[in-house]
């Protein structure tokens, strides 16, 4: 054990861990730990010269494990075992310890959290010093891939990896492309119309040599891991058929929120209260009526209906906005003597060219009026000498008055939602869910397509709600990621696996039913089990069940996880 | 001085430890009684984990994984629920009040609800006292 020479980095991260712990302390107190051959901090340990000044300790000082007490490792491990490769150590050299995300930023106490920095900083100290030299595995990476969605976000991903010459099969459970944006007339704010968009790249889909639409299918199983998937579909005649892939896209995008949840409105019992999915199916047909046949007059938008409200879903839908505004301009031109009002609660201009669309229609003659989050405005039937179907009462917040309006036809801007089976796609591709349902990416800001499933990818509205430019942006990420390892042709993936040490193993087999991957063979003959490393993906079930204490945890280790006990008590 | 518990938190790499990397990224408070150990699933957690944390003198050991139903490694929460039920009958052999040891479901984007399984946890433990295991090993030793 003894002759380690470990060195500890301590960050400051600015100030957003120095504000709170003494980085000097701890620097102090690990530095008089047995084996740490030097402590010091940094501003940014991330940064070009942290990492150098690791690189040249290591080199100057002859280091041969490092310790780097910083943010969280889902942050920057990766980047520090690059620096330790650069060094000449193995990456599995270096260790973090989390003295941002769960120390500095959550408490206030200086005292107790530079305590607790230091604990943390030791225990990662012990670990790293048992750390054992690991080769990571390389696997052959198989270049197809498999799209879910043939929605706008589905079509350009996987137009995108054909043109790479690269095999794409595009799976969509309806019997056309299209998705969502199929059924919209024209799109915000440029008002140009998304057939054209559409059909363009259906058109090119549709036609192109390395893309396999598959319609009215659906992905019903998944095994293997990046490179090499094996993704079993089954078409709409009950016809199974296993794909080889090397990864996977999910662009499953949305569906819009059920209007008659909210009862306010009276939707689905009052005959001109519609959605704007119904609006826009409307204006496709180039005819804007009222139940009755004639035309309306007095045509009124509501925004946020379903979105930002503490009842349904929290969030902001984020394209309702520019999409009103877009059917105050159609009503308009269709109906150029009606009156258009739009009922919203903040007007969300967030994209290119919003703001200049948001001006231009308000010189539209459309009357805007704010109602308040928690002030839903009300609808009730006119009498029959009116000259209008409905009044609403809104509680408009910029005059703080409460205003009636006439009204013919009432359009509910339904917000976006998580599709009903999201639960279950996440499942099947082993990617996890938000709160309200969303796929969630592997960094919100850095790594946004990648999921915690390495090869598994999200693009467009199924991660959050999203507006066209969005998801076409993502869809091209996440082809150029892949294509990035499409073209280095096999893939590094971690060395961390559990192993069977074959001298313990009884072979009683508990552990083999346990692996959920089944990646433990038993050898009949000499009567052993042992673990395909590719196939595990190091949960560790079967080390802690082992009742031989015959299977290993690479890098989590009974030893190194003792060590991490002792550390931090 | 008043008592401070210490509490050694066992979380899965990918709901728990994300959750509460969530709770920090939102500058969710909460005591700083918890040290986090991090472990790719909570199967992994073999039971010895647990009672060398408490005869080591810790006065609680919290588990955390992701939601029955939501596993990274599609079923190794129900291998813990199972082996928890067990380890709580041993605690109580090993007469250990059975809430020094708590597993809680935590996602990934649950940082607000890791803040307040930790407070809970923190004052469930100030409430209970030192665990006194680490005493008594010391002067059981000592008699020999």
């Amino acid at each position: 054990m003894a002759g380690h020479r470990i060195g500890v980095y301590v960050c400051m991260c600015g100030t957003n861990i120095a504000n709170t712990v003494n980085v000097d302390e701890v620097v102090e107190s690990i530095g008089k730990m047995d084996e740490v051959a030097i402590a010091r901090s940094y501003k940014y340990m991330c940064s070009n010269p942290g990492q150098e000044m690791i690189i040249n300790d290591v080199k100057d000082l002859d280091l041969d494990r490092v310790v780097v007490a910083a943010c969280s490792p889902r942050m920057h491990e990766p980047t520090f075992r690059k620096a330790l490769e650069t060094a000449g150590l193995n990456p599995y050299f270096v260790e973090m310890a989390n003295i941002r995300e769960q120390c500095s930023w959550v408490h206030d106490d200086g005292r107790a959290a530079t305590e607790k920095a230091t604990f943390l900083t030791r225990a990662m100290v012990e670990k790293v010093a048992r750390n054992e030299p690991l080769d990571k595995r390389s696997v052959p990476m198989s270049p197809a891939t498999l799209v879910i969605g043939g929605g706008i976000t589905g079509l350009t991903a996987a137009l995108e990896l054909a043109e790479g010459d690269q095999t794409v099969y595009l799976v969509e459970r309806e019997e056309k492309l299209g998705g969502n944006v199929a059924r919209l007339d024209l799109t915000a704010p440029y008002l140009d119309s998304a057939r054209d968009l559409l059909s363009e790249l259906i058109t090119k889909a549709t036609r192109h040599p390395h893309i396999v639409p598959m319609l009215k299918s659906n992905l019903i199983d998944m095994n293997g891991f990046i490179g090499n998937f094996t993704c079993r579909v089954r078409d709409g005649e009950g016809e199974e058929v296993d794909l080889m892939v090397g990864s996977v896209v999910v662009c499953t995008g949305y569906r819009e929120f059920d209007a008659s949840r909210v009862k306010a409105y009276g939707y689905g019992k009052l005959p001109d209260v519609i959605t704007s999915f119904e609006l826009e199916s409307m204006i496709r047909q180039g005819k804007i009526r009222k139940k009755d046949g004639n035309l309306p007059q007095y045509v009124t938008l509501i925004h946020c209906v379903g979105s930002r409200s503490e009842e349904f879903h929290p969030y902001c839908s984020r394209v309702c906005c520019m999409t009103a505004l877009k059917y105050a301009h159609e009503v308009k031109s269709a109906i150029p003597d009606s009156y258009v009002s739009d009922l919203y609660i903040d007007m969300h201009a967030f994209g290119k060219g919003c703001e200049d669309f948001y001006r231009k229609s308000s010189e539209t003659k459309t009357m805007f009026l704010m109602y308040g989050k928690n002030s839903t405005p009300s609808v009730r039937l006119a009498g029959k000498g009116e000259d209008c179907e409905m009044f609403l009462t809104v509680q408009e917040q910029l005059s703080g008055e409460e205003i009636e309006i006439p009204t013919d036809l009432i359009v509910l801007m339904v917000g976006m939602e998580p599709r009903e089976d999201s639960e279950q796609v996440a499942r099947l591709v082993n990617i996890s869910r938000d709160k309200d349902g969303w796929f969630i990416e592997s960094h919100p800001k850095l790594d946004p397509v990648a999921t915690t499933t390495d090869g598994v990818y999200i693009a467009g509205a199924c991660q959050s709600p999203k507006d066209i430019p969005d998801s076409v942006a993502q869809a091209r990420a996440a082809a150029a990621r892949i294509l990035a390892h499409i073209s280095q042709g096999e893939i590094w993936t971690d060395a961390v696996y559990a192993e069977i040490d074959g001298d313990l193993c009884s072979g009683c087999r508990i552990c083999n039913e346990l692996c959920p991957y089944s990646a433990i063979e038993f050898d009949e003959e000499k009567k052993k089990s042992s673990i395909i490393s590719a196939v595990c993906k190091a949960c560790g079930a079967c080390v802690a069940a082992c009742p031989s204490g015959a299977i290993k945890a690479r890098h989590f280790t009974d030893e190194q996880i003792f060590a991490q006990l002792e550390g931090v008590l | 001085m008043a008592f401070e518990p210490r509490i050694v938190g066992f979380l899965c790499n990918w709901c728990s430890y994300t959750g509460a990397d969530l709770a920090g990224t939102s500058r969710i408070k909460y005591p700083h009684n918890i040290r986090i150990i991090r472990v790719m699933c909570t199967a992994r957690i073999d039971p010895t984990f647990v009672l060398k944390a408490l005869a080591d003198g810790a006065d609680g050991v919290l588990i955390c994984g992701c939601h029955p139903g939501d596993c990274h490694y599609v079923e190794g929460n129900y291998k813990t629920i199972r082996r928890y039920e067990l380890l709580k009958k041993m605690l109580h052999d090993l007469g250990i009040e059975e809430s020094r040891v708590r597993l809680e479901w935590v996602s990934a984007s649950e940082g607000m609800r890791f803040a307040e399984v930790v407070k809970d946890m923190t004052e469930t433990i100030r409430g209970l006292g030192p665990n006194r295991i680490k005493i008594e090993l010391a002067a059981d030793s000592a008699e020999r």
